[in-house]
């Protein structure tokens, strides 16, 4: 009877274990994973092209906020959430916080852009599936953006530096201080524009590059930005060089250029720096000097149209709504032509010399385009370069450009203070993860 | 070979032998309480067999027992079981007189997947719950709020008052940080589905898009779903002491859940309708405005900006219009001031003959908000039948349909001032905001929205299809001389699709930039379990009982959703494909778990109780998902007063215990991947890397709990105390931790650390009185917990809130799990962040009574007290910033300067004012209810009456300063009471009336 009782338990539990048998192994049922780009096609390739280009625009709404705030370009009021005005602006005792949103925000997803095309550069490399021109193409690309992505987080932290490597998450590298990252970041520019030489571009990019979409408009691209970085580091000879094979223009439109677009289509972005005129509540209105400090006549008023009520918030108050971006499909600028023509002015008024006849050509270029009468001041480095950061207010107004502008010619101090005790921060602090 | 076949005839043989058996006799009886009180429903079985009836409402049964005699058992719940032997001679007119059993010792507590035993000989401090501790008081709206208060070793917080539940529950301390934080539900063998399903309102209110990228859509938990009414019984299991044979699910507690069975006997009817309302537990009242102050919302009257001093000279005439014309509105009252009508309906059919029984019921709930347009419905059928194949095989299938609709409303924090709370914070009151006589809604000039517009037209409903069918099988296949071995299988599906429906329609204020959003969410969830064990009962002599059990278990899940968001949606239209615009999002889940056990019981002279057993389980979550995971368990009880030389009756019972159990909790799905979500631009398909780094090496957590206790009765079992401490540690606990973010990613699931829970559990029941015309039961309990991270491998973690500006939480070696933190400079340095509270109260404790007078007429309550413990309001400072705080131009501090202004330059400064004590004294549940003993002459077809009132949450003393001291932004998770512009809480009054047929 015994023997019964164990092959019928024997028989229950054979049955019990076929049924659990059958092994299963569930993968990530939701997205790729990182190990299916050890050796990738050139679709999966051009996905992470598309997913960096897309990536770009993560939280770049609220870095423009954040930089425009604290260059007092703007305001943004929030009905849920006060740090803008009391953090951004150091409100009585408020202090920028290691740990909150508008830094991590920003900050991250620039580094995730950055992830994305490290992995795009280790998979372009592995890969069997290209011919080495095309790896090239790839490399090219993801190591522009990469450098746009640094510089940008770099204006973020400045002195307090960014990290350069971090492509084994187990083994980042140091925090690199602001010179040395500057120089770093030309370099990757550097590499990037010998990558793109003889490169073939086989991977689509979004309509914001049309013009810049093949090798020769990429490597235009890449020296533009190496002409920001140059001014940066106030290497005035290698920006008016990277302007020659950039796509500067004194005659072109002042629009032209690569941009971030934006689109309503399955999983795209709408440019959340848009909020439509006259709103309450969520608001962006510019800062009551921008109104105050344009020149009458200047049609760069009509980037702060007059609201039909004022807009206050934390004892601030403005009449006039940011209309940068006029839809939520408005494109916003990477780098643009008239950026570059103020780069050029720039370069030439601190090269000093014959060079501020040059500069004045071209601030002149800015002002009659703007619907204002030619530069009549002195001709002095001095007198030029406040006319100089004085245009590149009013034309890059809320392109995020402002506070890192003052900051190069130590003039925050000369940025205005609404409420007694607030600050104007010089820098933000390492995210608290960093340390 | 031959031999084994004639075995097998033999077994056959003894599976049909007791059909032939022809002998039997009728046992026949009434059962009643010690004052003569018949007692319906109580069990009358025959010992060790299926065979059994219950008392009709006389008391009376009546048994037909095959062979000449036997011991037959009555038992009903609330009375010590009593047996007696019957033969030929005694049989009928048996009169059987029942003791109270004030302690419940005599209760039947599950020890295993399948075995039980009675609470006198337990090992652990399991909570049951009747169903009249459930909902025969106050009945509250949903299963999940019902729960609240009645459970010793739990907090329980329900996360806003928004109509379908949504309750968080800890049992014992915080079992995981990011894991699973929520008991492990079992409905009738049934594993239960637990989800909350966000219905993306982030997309519109952009709540995830600064602070905090938990989701704060404030979805309502599944377990919602279930109807309290057909509940019978519920255990909890609150650690691993006593959960160890659910293995890796059970590391949160395990909710074991026993549904009304059918009865032998006569069909009974019952029809109950409950009709009420429901109001807002507390209004804060707004802040009222004088010229002055409403011109100060322009900006200071010092400025010199001719702007500003337009503005102000516009707000006062606005005001001074408004005054003029009478149209000074309370928005706060318009919002949350509705009164919700509530109705409950139910019929129940209970029956059944000797070999089938039955349960029937069918029940319908409507109950609205106490804000206009939200509101629950819930339709459920149920049917549970039991059917007795012979004398050795017994089934059960229990099928439940539910359907449920919640409208929720938009509440929580938002980052686009869209949700009724965040919009009435900024809102005065001389604004109007009412539609004109064509229905259009002004824009509300003071916020992103306008809240009545809002409340009016915008649609959050959360609809569920839910089948639930679980089978039982029980199977007598061997008994040999003392041995008895079942089959015991058990198992179910539980399947339901949700719906999500949320809608914005073009025309409000915050609609500008999209033209009207449809968000269209589709669940389809599927949880299959089974459990197969054999269970051998081998009874070597009367002093000696050994249960050996060992069983298979299998788990699988399938959750697949998919959501719509479509914008520009055509006026008056709600599909998606009615839009300009339309994204879509895929999310899909899928587990296996696959597990075995063994458990060992012994029962020695029916005092000395020993277990042990131990269960393996594997995941497909689990980083290595064929490895096994072992969880072991111990328990050892001893009552003393049932050992030969006990002596003395100062005790009727004395217990000393100790259990020991180790249970698991599977690592979220997803977490070894490092995924590559879509992201893309300008119709090109994009992948990004995924915030959350993979970690292919990720374990269960481990939870090992020891609990001891003492449990003894005083005053011949009058006056009966239990009392239980345990501790309990958290190994390899799963945490998200950050990492820097300059790796691309923002946080990666480790395994951290280790953390601690130590609680003590006291427990009184008594009967101060019983007497024939009152009867007075009393229970209080008491409960604290105390929680401790003993270590840390990774850096302290923020997380949970808005960060440290605004007071949130952090895990930190040495420190509680659920503390505080948050900049304080006004104490030492500056952007020194420090310890500012904790959620964790520092005791709690509720007090339940049953009084009865003349058997007719029953008084109930329940009061729960929370000592202390604290919230993050941040509810009080959005209003403060909205300048609308009902005090806001109070000086109670009497410093010169506004409270208001006060609290507002705290902002940066420090965070103790948004960190506020939040304990309560709450008068949950309140009854009356009087049973018709008389019925009229000819209505003699009514066989019961009953009628009562009742108040659920009517009294609420608390210090804390928002609606409700019962919070959470972020649901059901880690980090509950956060609080940021609920939906507030509500209380309940009902009229109840039930009819017997």
């Amino acid at each position: 009877m015994k023997k019964l009782i164990i092959i019928n338990i024997a028989c229950f539990f054979a049955t019990a274990v076929l049924l659990s048998a059958c092994k299963k192994n569930i993968g990530n049922l939701n997205s790729p994973v990182l190990e299916s780009y050890d050796n990738p096609s050139k679709a999966q390739l051009n996905n992470l092209v598309s997913g960096t280009e897309s990536g770009m625009r993560n939280n770049q709404a609220m870095y423009l906020d954040v930089v425009g705030m604290i260059g007092r370009e703007m305001y943004r009021f929030s009905g849920a959430e006060p740090r803008y005005t009391s953090d951004l602006l150091g409100a009585e005792d408020a202090v920028l916080n290691n740990n909150t949103f508008y830094l991590n925000n920003p900050w991250g997803s620039r580094y995730r852009v950055i992830k994305n095309c490290n992995v795009l550069i280790k998979g372009a490399t592995n890969s069997s599936a290209l011919s080495a021109a095309e790896k090239k193409g790839y490399l090219g690309f993801a190591k522009t953006i990469k450098a746009h992505q640094l510089l940008t987080n770099l204006s973020m932290s400045y002195t307090n530096g960014i990290r350069l490597d971090v492509e084994d998450p187990d083994n980042i590298g140091p925090i690199v201080g602001y010179p040395e990252s500057l120089t770093a970041i030309a370099g990757l520019l550097d590499e990037a524009k010998t990558d793109l030489t003889g490169a073939d571009i086989v991977y689509s990019l979004s309509s914001g590059f049309d013009g810049f979409n093949t090798t020769a408009g990429l490597i235009k691209f890449n020296r533009a930005l190496a002409a920001r970085v140059a001014v940066y580091r106030q290497q005035w000879t290698e920006a008016l060089t990277d302007l020659n094979e950039s796509f500067f223009s004194l005659t072109e439109d002042f629009n032209d250029g690569v941009y971030n677009v934006f689109g309503n289509g399955l999983g795209d972005q709408l440019n959340l720096a848009f909020f439509p005129q006259n709103q309450n509540g969520e608001v962006r209105v510019a800062h009551p000097s921008y109104a105050t400090d344009i020149t009458p006549g200047d049609d760069r008023i009509n980037k702060a149209t007059l609201r039909t009520a004022s807009a206050s918030s934390a004892d601030l108050s403005s009449n006039r709504d940011v209309w940068v971006y006029t839809s939520s499909l408005a494109p916003v600028p990477v780098i643009r032509n008239e950026e570059l023509i103020l780069i050029y002015a720039e370069a030439k008024i601190q090269s000093g010399g014959a060079g501020l006849a040059d500069a004045v050509t071209a601030l002149n270029k800015i002002r009659t385009e703007h619907n204002l009468l030619p530069y009549a001041g002195a001709v002095t480095q001095a007198a030029l370069t406040d006319e100089m950061l004085r245009q590149r207010r009013f034309s890059l107004f809320f392109e995020g450009h402002r506070w890192v502008d003052m900051r190069r010619y130590n003039r925050l101090n000369q940025l205005p203070i609404d409420r007694v005790g607030d600050d104007v921060w010089e820098k933000f602090p390492l995210p608290l993860t960093e340390n | 070979m031959t031999n084994q076949l004639k075995l097998t005839a033999i077994a056959l043989a003894m599976l049909v032998l007791p059909v032939f058996v022809l002998a039997q006799i009728t046992v026949s009886g009434t059962v009643t309480d010690a004052n003569n009180i018949p007692v319906n429903g109580a069990s009358v079985k025959l010992r060790n067999s299926g065979i059994g009836v219950s008392t009709d409402d006389a008391g009376k049964f009546s048994l037909n027992i095959p062979g000449n005699n036997g011991i037959i058992e009555i038992s009903s719940i609330g009375y010590k079981s009593q047996a007696v032997d019957v033969s030929a001679g005694n049989a009928s007119a048996l009169i059987v007189k029942l003791a109270d059993d004030v302690g419940r010792l005599d209760e039947v507590v599950v020890t295993g997947l399948a075995t039980s035993v009675k609470r006198r000989n337990l090992a652990n401090a399991v909570a049951t719950i009747s169903s009249k501790d459930l909902s025969g008081t106050a009945p509250a709206q949903t299963f999940d709020a019902a729960l609240n208060g009645k459970i010793p070793g739990a907090n329980i917080n329900a996360n806003s008052g928004a109509p379908g539940g949504g309750i968080s529950i800890k049992l014992r301390g915080v079992t995981s940080v990011f894991g699973n934080t929520q008991p492990l539900y079992v409905v009738d063998g049934v594993f239960i589905n637990n989800t909350a399903t966000p219905a993306n309102l982030n997309f519109v209110t952009q709540s995830q898009a600064a602070g905090n990228v938990g989701n704060q859509d404030n979805a309502s938990g599944r377990i919602a779903d279930l109807r309290p009414e057909d509940i019978e019984n519920i255990e909890i299991l609150k650690g691993a002491s006593a959960a160890a044979i659910y293995g890796s699910k059970a590391a949160a507690g395990v909710v074991l859940i026993t549904t009304k069975r059918g009865k032998q006997g006569q069909t009974k009817v019952n029809f109950s309708q409950d009709l009420g309302f429901i109001k807002a537990r507390k209004l804060l009242g707004v802040r009222q405005f004088t010229a002055e102050t409403a011109a100060n919302l322009g900006g200071s009257a010092a400025s010199a900006d001719p702007d500003v001093i337009a503005g102000r000279a516009a707000l006062k005439q606005q005001f001074l219009d408004a005054q003029a014309a009478g149209k000074i509105y309370d928005y706060e009252k318009e919002l949350y001031g509705n009164t919700g009508f509530s109705r409950n309906s139910s019929v129940s059919l209970t029956g059944g003959s000797e070999k089938t029984s039955f349960f029937f019921s069918a029940s319908q709930k409507d109950e609205e908000g106490i804000v206009k347009y939200t509101g629950y419905r819930n339709n459920s059928i149920r049917l549970n039948i039991d059917h007795r194949l012979n004398e050795n095989i017994k089934i059960g299938v229990t099928t439940n349909y539910i359907n449920s609709s919640a409208d929720r409303g938009l509440f929580n924090n938002d980052n686009s001032g869209v949700t009724m709370g965040v919009a009435l914070s900024s809102t005065p009151n001389f604004v109007d905001l009412h539609p004109d006589a064509n229905g259009v809604y002004p824009n509300d000039p003071f916020a992103a929205s306008n809240p009545l517009q809002t409340r009016d037209l915008v649609v959050n409903n959360e609809g569920v299809e839910r089948f639930i069918t679980g089978v039982n099988l029980d199977a007598k296949l061997f008994e040999i001389g003392k041995s008895v071995t079942r089959l015991i299988a058990r198992g179910g599906i539980d399947f339901y699709s949700l719906k999500t429906n949320a809608q914005f329609p073009s025309v409000l204020q915050f609609q500008a930039v999209n033209k009207g959003t449809s968000i269209q969410g589709f669940v389809r969830n599927q949880n299959t379990n089974y459990i197969l064990s054999l269970v051998n009962k081998f009874t070597p002599s009367s002093n000696l009982d050994l249960t050996t059990s060992a069983g298979l278990t299998q788990e699988n899940g399938n959750f697949d959703n998919m959501l719509d968001v479509a914008t520009q949606v055509v006026a008056g239209q709600t599909n998606v494909d009615q839009a300009g615009a339309l994204t879509a999002t895929h999310f899909r889940t899928q587990f296996q778990d696959n597990g075995f056990f063994v458990q060992e019981e012994a029962s020695i002279i029916d005092a000395i109780t020993l277990t042990a057993g131990v269960r393996l389980d594997k995941s497909t979550n689990n980083g290595d998902q064929d490895k096994y995971y072992t969880y072991p368990k111990a328990a050892v009880s001893w009552n003393l007063t049932r050992m030969d030389f006990w002596k003395g009756d100062l005790f009727s019972n004395l217990k000393l215990r100790a259990a020991y159990g180790q249970a698991g909790n599977f690592p979220a799905y997803g977490s070894k991947f490092t995924a590559f979500p879509i992201f893309n631009v300008d119709g090109l398909p994009g992948s990004l890397v995924n915030i959350q780094r993979g970690s292919p090496d990720i374990k269960p957590e481990r939870t090992s709990e020891f609990e001891t206790g003492i449990d003894f009765g005083l005053l011949k079992g009058k006056l009966n105390f239990e009392m239980s401490f345990y501790n309990k540690t958290i190994q390899d606990f799963l945490l998200l931790r950050t990492v820097p973010l300059s790796t691309g990613f923002a946080s990666q699931w480790v395994n951290a650390g280790d953390l601690r829970n130590r609680g003590i559990e006291i427990g009184m029941n008594a009967q101060p009185i019983a007497t024939k015309n009152i009867r007075w039961t009393s229970s209080t309990n008491f409960w604290m917990n105390r929680s401790k991270v003993t270590k840390l491998t990774i850096p302290p973690v923020e997380l949970g809130a808005f960060g440290t500006t605004l007071g949130t939480f952090n895990i930190e070696e040495g420190k509680s799990v659920t503390q505080i933190i948050g900049i304080d400079t006004t104490k030492s340095g500056a952007g020194i962040v420090t310890k500012l509270g904790d959620t964790e109260p520092k005791f709690q404790m509720n007090f339940t009574n049953e009084i009865t007078f003349m058997k007719n007429l029953s008084f109930r309550f329940l009061l729960h007290w929370k000592y202390k413990g604290d919230n993050v309001n941040l509810s009080e400072l959005l209003y403060d910033l909205g300048k609308t705080t009902p005090d806001y131009d109070a000086d109670n501090n009497h410093n010169g300067v506004i409270d208001s202004r006060d609290r507002l330059s705290a902002l940066g400064v420090t965070a103790q004012p948004f960190v506020q004590e939040a304990g309560y004294l709450r008068l949950r549940e309140v009854a009356l209810y009087y049973t018709v003993s008389k019925i009229p002459k000819g209505l003699n077809f009514i066989k019961g009456f009953r009628i009562g009132v009742s108040a659920n949450n009517y009294f609420t003393k608390t210090k804390y300063k928002n609606y409700d001291p019962e919070v959470s932004n972020f649901g059901s998770g880690f980090s509950t009471n956060v609080d940021v512009m609920p939906y507030p809480a509500s209380k309940r009054a009902t009229v109840h009336l039930s009819v017997d047929l």
